[in-house]
């Protein structure tokens, strides 16, 4: 029988969480009915009696200084409405292995299993209906979650062991080849008509473990058909664009900064001292659409393992988090069946991104949110890390023959085994038989303590090669850590989270927190000791040969044996052909605005323009101790920075710096100028804090709607803009990635995202007392914007938006000017003439004025040149310009020299901006008004 | 000599590096070690003058924050904390260190035991991360000697920062002068305001030390300001002396014996 403990407040205690909720309920639902929401900690046990729980509520489970307690009876008694959410059997709840080590530290035996889950107590008049609304749309995600109705007969799982079939594809005609890849595999017909002639020269047939590995390697996700295929463009052909950013970045010749790129699971660059930083992100678009907790958890988790498994591991020193949704207040009814809505999908992403950052400790602290109606469907997840590694441990390691491959980190179990694609209806949660597969939450403590043993391990030299397990689990690590030399595993060794697991399952397995690593037998004794000496599991699976194949057995059945050479090399180059047509598009006629200060108000309240501040809090970016420049600063701390500088070695003047630059809705008018503007302000950010334009690496993430006709002609055009930034700035790519499946199908409708191009730009600089903030410091100091743009070019900006237009001409960026514009400003700032900076980007020149005033405390009086139309003067956002407030006897000619710069005007006391143009003025707008507007959105949202 | 100092780490905790640093710059001699080797008896407390209990969330701040640890350390290192607190060994909580404090007991009264105060959810309910103002209360603490009165702005990070105790608690914890720091609103004076008080503790009490003066435990975390760079508007002030130094320095001063 399972002992139950029920924990909660004492009565006359206040329950945050349970208010919390409350006040989302009537936020995000309208519901009105529920008075007050109480919540109680439910735990429970297997293999113990009454007396341990006992021992276990008194000394583990609750305090009472504060709690009380229940053992296998309800708490909450009078509630209108009561229902306990748990996380479904064969998602493994993180907080069972703590529950397990304590009981044992408390000396309690026999405790076979424990599990926890939350009831929620409701109070008011609430109707079932709304008990439904409120189980549905904010407590129970369906995926990994459910409702426990009664108490459940046993927390063990388990299940039949699977076997190994063969698959007889040497016989299937074409439509069973089609179906069978249609089952599992989604490879096209052509390829596995490969397949098929692979085995019928083998003369056998393959195992599932076999075909799947081969979907695997060869699926798109790990092998990018796309970005390396041969491009036709109306008629002509074009090098693949994976070629066209890899020629760029040699191109640009910066051997200097550059270690590695695009070889390893993160580009590297040379820093100071013999460190080297290194840099990936990642999308994790699909699971955190599906459950955005564990998506968004899961997508840091592996983008943190990507830096962990770089050379012979990295440190991960900052993660970055950039999300495109539907905005919060889309209608329900417009949201596609099975679709989660956005409201919902931001705060659990945030949360995800949140838990398992700040548990593993790495500082979040660089970012940004979009929002447009077409992310309903698809949103966009986008994860990025970062790292720090000794230079001479920088270079992808190789395993050698003889080599041990060694998992380390946590079990196996059936998770994310062909996508979360798993029917919630084939598990039961009475048989408590795991035969789904299942999302996963992540577990960030495994993961730390795997960060903290893989670093002593490293060390200590015993590392010949390390990578993440990630997509394609054992198949695609071991797979290609032994491309060149062979590998021989043996399946049944694999740790796993519940019996039951077929061998095609342990080999595909996408279970978070594990890595593989290549270890000479010599080291394996040691290596293990540290994992021991860490809470870590680690297991010898096997080896690298030299035989050039992948083999694996299941004990004595040998279930894979494929040659390496045509596992990595057999699938043929892709050819795709589109043709550009040109959009339908017109430039809209906008009246000049009547009421300038509520103007100035909804741009600033517009979703992509507004503060993110109640993000950026509930992440630690202060962890590590190496801020230097937060992502929010001045005297209330509510002004923004336009990029993050790190030192990541502490007590050293030297630093990092992080940015990033996207603008969706661009691409859709256009996908080059888009690129251009994208990668534009990624740079911008960097250099507007004080990077040196030359002393910085790219990263690219393509998010695309599905790359057919039109879109791939798109693509065609931003992959061009990528390269021709990189050779205009002279600025490497080291590291990139493309997700291609931003296509909604549904029954009746097609809904694509706003093609997304985010470039991420990271690098060194020697001292951090070269830097500065966006806000204003003194009184009276000039104001200057520096930069090339055309006012007139204004489509896809926050003022058309607000007009309801989309327009047509946007910024288009001149590359010839711009590596002038950015070495000018960064000189301006490291003389030290420069008080403050920011960039330019989303809601134009006056939203870069009021953020640097929110900061600084105090306004500004601007005068706008005569013969400006001044809505555009205010909200054109050509990326590349900036706002300098230039120390007091800076000469601006001098400091701007050939670049086009513009003396705004100066900061005044009152805290108020003023705008006139000649003689006549235009407007004045007070700082608390433009504040609150600017604060309202997110606010509401995350009800800070 | 540089006084040897044990910064306690364990699967989750996070805030170890940083914290070492900050022993090292005081002028002493950390070393990270895993609660493990405790366990083992490869590394013992006596070894050590200052026993640091760094932030994070050791194992995953399962049931409650810092529980987990404080459950292992209770279980497994009862006598050698309390041989090292007796010996005159100073004893340092910072977020998760100070959770872990309460919750073996040594916090507020010194010794391990039940629990007396706890720290709670915020009222926000939500983990935050920001720069709070906080002033050096009188107390026996021995980390604050000499700053009494001073304000300092320290960052907080945590969600479940919320100082509580049942009123006669609250009343022995102030008439025996425990209070080390309390939240502070932009005048000094003690704030319940959000976000001021970030998280809604009683009496503004942000930090604690227990009757001997050498237990003390805190949810800000001076380790992240002890470097000019640190505090966030350093760029705005002149010839900043970073404000977290003093608790490590006076630390290692009486670790010496120059207190």
């Amino acid at each position: 029988m399972l002992q139950e403990v029920r924990v909660g407040l004492l009565p006359a205690l206040r329950d945050a969480r349970g208010e919390e909720l409350l006040n989302e309920i009537r936020t995000a639902l309208g519901i009105q009915s529920v008075k007050t929401v109480r919540t109680v900690k439910v735990y429970r046990f297997e293999g113990i009696d009454e007396q341990a729980a006992r021992l276990l509520a008194e000394r583990l489970l609750s305090e009472a200084v504060f709690q009380e307690y229940r053992i296998n009876e309800p708490l909450i008694t009078n509630a209108d409405r009561l229902i306990e959410v748990a996380y479904r059997p064969g998602v493994m709840n993180p907080e069972a292995g703590s529950l397990m080590k304590a009981a044992a530290d408390l000396g309690i035996e026999g405790l076979l299993a424990a599990d926890s889950s939350t009831e929620y107590a409701f109070f008011g008049s609430l109707s079932r209906h709304e008990l439904e609304t409120i189980t549905r749309r904010l407590l129970v995600n369906e995926t990994v979650q459910q409702v426990v109705t009664e108490k459940p007969a046993t927390l063990l799982l388990g299940g039949e062991p699977g076997r190994t079939s063969v698959i007889p594809v040497r016989t299937m005609n074409d439509a069973e080849l089609t179906a069978l890849s249609e089952d599992r595999l989604f490879l096209n017909l052509e390829e596995m008509r490969l397949i098929q002639g692979y085995f019928r020269k083998l003369g056998r047939d393959p195992t599932d473990a076999e075909v799947e590995i081969l979907a695997q390697t060869w699926s798109e996700h790990c092998v990018h058909k796309t970005f390396k295929a041969r491009i036709v463009v109306d008629g002509e052909e074009k090098k693949p664009f994976l070629t066209r950013l890899r020629e760029a970045t040699a191109a640009v010749r910066r051997e200097n900064l550059v270690l590695s790129a695009f070889v390893d699971n993160s580009g590297v660059m040379h820093f100071y001292d013999g460190w080297a930083i290194c840099g990936k992100v990642e999308t994790h678009n699909a699971p955190s659409a599906i459950e955005p907790y564990g998506g968004a958890a899961t997508g840091s988790g592996g983008v943190f393992r990507d830096i962990m498994g770089t050379g012979q591991g990295a440190k991960v020193i900052a993660s970055t988090d950039i999300f495109c949704f539907a905005p919060p207040e889309t209608p329900p009814e417009t949201i596609p069946a099975g679709c989660l809505h956005p409201h919902y999908l931001l705060r659990r992403v945030v949360a995800g991104v949140r838990d398992y950052g700040n548990r593993m400790g790495i500082p979040t602290n660089n970012g940004s949110v979009h929002f447009h109606p077409d992310f309903r469907a698809k949103p966009s997840v986008i994860v990025g890390s970062y790292g720090l590694i000794p230079a001479d441990r920088a270079q992808k390691g190789r395993p050698r023959p003889g080599d041990k491959v060694v998992v380390f980190g946590g079990r196996t179990g059936r998770d994310g085994i062909h996508g979360a694609t798993f029917s919630s209806a084939a598990m039961t949660d009475r048989t408590m038989t795991v035969n789904a597969q299942a999302v996963q939450i992540g577990h960030a403590i495994e993961e730390k303590r795997m960060a903290d043993a893989l670093l002593a391990a490293r060390d200590e030299g015993l590392i010949h090669a390390i990578t993440d397990c990630g997509a394609g689990g054992f198949a695609s690590a071991v797979g290609e850590m032994g491309a060149d030399t062979g590998a021989l595993i043996h399946l049944d060794r694999a740790p796993l989270k519940y019996s039951g697991l077929a061998p095609w399952e342990i080999l595909l397995s996408e279970s978070q927190e594990r890595m593989v690593a290549a270890v000479a037998p010599e080291n394996v004794p040691r290596f293990m000791e540290i994992c021991r000496g860490h809470n870590v599991e680690a297991t010898v699976l096997g080896e690298f040969t030299d035989t050039g194949r992948f083999e694996a057995y299941h004990g004595k059945e040998k279930v894979v044996d494929l040659e390496m050479e045509f596992l990595h090399h057999g699938l043929p180059q892709r050819v795709l052909s589109c043709s550009l047509t040109a959009a339908n598009l017109s430039e809209p006629e906008i009246p000049l605005p009547a009421d300038w200060a509520e103007l100035c108000c909804r741009v600033l309240s517009h979703l992509n323009v507004c503060s993110k501040e109640p993000i950026v809090r509930v992440y630690d970016h202060g962890v590590q101790g190496t801020n230097a420049l937060p992502p929010y600063g001045g005297i209330a701390g509510d002004g923004p920075n336009d990029a993050v500088v790190l030192t990541p070695v502490l007590g050293k003047p030297y630093g990092m710096v992080i940015a990033h630059g996207l603008n969706p809705v661009l691409n859709k008018i256009d996908a080059y100028w888009g690129g251009l503007w994208a990668a534009a302000e990624a740079v911008a950010n960097a250099v507007a804090v004080g990077a040196d334009p030359r002393e910085l690496a790219l990263i690219d993430n393509f998010i695309w709607p599905v790359p057919e006709g039109e879109f791939l002609a798109h693509l065609d055009r931003a992959v061009d803009a990528c390269a021709d930034f990189s050779r205009a700035l002279k600025l490497p790519f080291i590291s990139g990635k493309d997700s291609l499946s931003g296509t909604y199908k549904g029954r009746d409708m097609v809904i694509n995202i706003p093609p997304v191009l985010c470039i991420s730009a990271f690098g060194r600089l020697p001292d951090i007392n070269g830097t500065v903030t966006a806000d204003l410091k003194g009184e009276g100091s000039r104001l200057l914007l520096v930069g090339n743009r055309r006012e007139e070019e204004m489509g896809g900006s926050v003022y058309y938006d607000l007009h309801g237009h989309l327009g047509k001409s946007i910024p288009r960026i001149n590359l010839k000017k711009l590596p002038e514009v950015f070495l000018t400003v960064h000189r301006a700032i490291k003389s030290g003439a420069v008080l403050a900076c920011h960039d330019v980007s989303e809601g134009g020149l006056l939203t870069a004025l009021a953020e640097m005033a929110f900061g600084g405390g105090f306004g500004a009086e601007i005068e706008l040149p005569k013969g400006s139309r001044p809505d555009f003067f205010l909200f054109n956002e050509t990326a590349g310009c900036f706002v300098l407030e230039l120390a007091p006897g800076a000469d601006p000619a001098a400091l701007a020299g050939g670049v086009p710069h513009l003396l705004l005007g100066k900061t005044v006391p009152e805290p108020e901006l003023r705008f006139g143009q000649g003689t006549r003025p235009l407007f004045t707008v007070s700082l608390a008004r433009l504040r609150a507007a600017y604060q309202q959105p997110m606010k509401e949202v995350f009800g800070a | 000599m540089r006084p040897p100092v044990i910064v306690m780490r364990t699967d989750g905790t996070n805030c170890d590096a940083e914290t070492a640093y900050a022993f090292e710059l005081a002028g002493g001699a950390p070393r990270l070690v895993h609660v493990n080797q405790l366990r083992s008896g490869r590394e013992k407390l006596n070894r050590y003058k200052i026993l640091a209990i760094p932030g994070g969330f050791s194992y995953g701040d399962d049931v409650h924050s810092g529980k987990i640890l404080a459950v292992e350390l209770t279980s497994f290192l009862r006598e050698e904390i309390t041989g090292f607190v007796a010996a005159g060994g100073l004893v340092l909580g910072i977020c998760n260190g100070f959770q872990v404090l309460v919750r073996t007991g040594l916090l507020p009264f010194g010794e391990i035991g039940p629990v007396r105060a706890t720290l709670m959810v915020n009222d926000s309910a939500r983990f935050e991360c920001r720069w709070v103002r906080l002033r050096v209360e009188p107390s026996p603490c021995i980390f604050t000697r000499g700053a009494t009165g001073r304000v300092v702005e320290f960052q907080v990070a945590h969600g479940e920062g919320r100082f509580f105790a049942e009123r006669a608690t609250l009343e022995e914890i102030e008439a025996r002068g425990l209070v080390a720091f309390r939240y502070v609103d932009a005048g000094g004076n003690t704030t319940q305001e959000y976000p001021g008080n970030p998280n809604g503790s009683l009496n503004a009490i942000a930090g604690i030390t227990d009757p001997s003066g050498r237990i003390m435990g805190l949810m800000p975390h001076p380790e992240r300001n002890v470097l000019p760079h640190h505090h966030p508007n350093w760029r705005r002030l002149k010839d900043y002396l970073p404000a977290g130094r003093f608790i490590f320095e006076n630390a290692v001063a009486l670790a010496k014996g120059e207190g």
